[in-house]
């Protein structure tokens, strides 16, 4: 079991070492859906350099072809063995963890043909400079993949997100991110949104970066 | 096993972005602008600002 080191003492990571030896349990399942879809809709090609931020327990690691290089990375040292477990166990050798906030990568200008993040950006404290980073990672054509629940466009709907963000906080979630001013605040345009998982109240959203 | 060559090709300093190169024989990253020095726990670079020292 992960136990919380003193690497985990922010928020986040506190949370999500609380959280790994639960995760796949309560999250697996149900949102493996959108995971197949986001992979799906990346159509990548043998060769490419993909990124995950926010790689977990590693859930989504068995879902990249092998003939692409995928590097994940994760604030949280608990989900990072986790995935390191699970790659090994899985013999995944295409696919490496880092520990890194995804709020400041430590990677080049342009240095993936795909940068993805699959249900983080709404458990990050500031999900428009992850946006922003991953951006400025993904290569001039590259594919921006944004796997995440976004305030819904119903005024009724959002009200109640809204008001529900106070207690969506404390399972380290937040309701009230609206997809449209994300991508004006960081300049990335929507090729193609669509909703997955049942309820469908998560999306899936490409962008050109 | 080393760090894995390939991604010591794209690595950077996370605070100003500049590539990083491999000094105390392999067992941390440096950053030539800002002089951080990210350390390498089991093979594998911790690139978080926070965890840097700042050697000139």
């Amino acid at each position: 079991m992960a136990t919380a080191s003193n690497h985990d003492v922010t928020p986040v990571g506190l949370l999500y070492a609380r959280f790994t030896p639960v995760y796949d349990l309560v999250f697996g399942p149900v949102l493996q859906p959108g995971r197949r879809a986001a992979v799906g809709a990346m159509a990548l090609r043998g060769g490419e350099r993909v990124l995950e931020v926010g790689v977990g327990t590693g859930i989504n690691a068995a879902l990249y072809p092998p003939s692409c290089r995928v590097v994940g990375i994760d604030l949280s040292e608990g989900m990072l063995a986790a995935a390191e477990a699970r790659i090994a166990r899985e013999r995944l050798t295409h696919v490496r963890v880092q520990r890194m906030d995804g709020a400041a990568l430590a990677f080049a200008d342009g240095s993936f043909d795909v940068v993805y993040a699959p249900y983080t950006i709404s458990a990050a404290p500031d999900p428009i400079r992850i946006v922003a980073e991953m951006r400025r990672v993904c290569r001039a054509g590259g594919r921006i993949v944004l796997l995440n629940h976004f305030l819904s466009s119903s005024r009724v709907l959002a009200g109640i997100e809204h008001r529900l963000t106070w207690l969506t906080r404390r399972i380290g979630f937040r309701a009230d991110l609206g997809l449209q001013s994300l991508l004006d605040q960081t300049g990335l345009r929507a090729v193609s949104v669509r909703r997955v998982n049942v309820p469908p109240i998560w999306s899936l959203v490409l962008c050109a970066p | 096993m080393p760090v894995d060559p390939e991604l010591l090709e794209i690595l950077a300093c996370p605070n100003c972005k500049t590539p990083v190169t491999l000094v105390k024989d392999g067992a941390a990253l440096k950053c030539a602008t800002c002089h951080r020095v990210y350390p390498i726990k089991d093979d594998i670079p911790v690139m978080l600002i926070d965890e840097a020292t700042i050697e000139p």
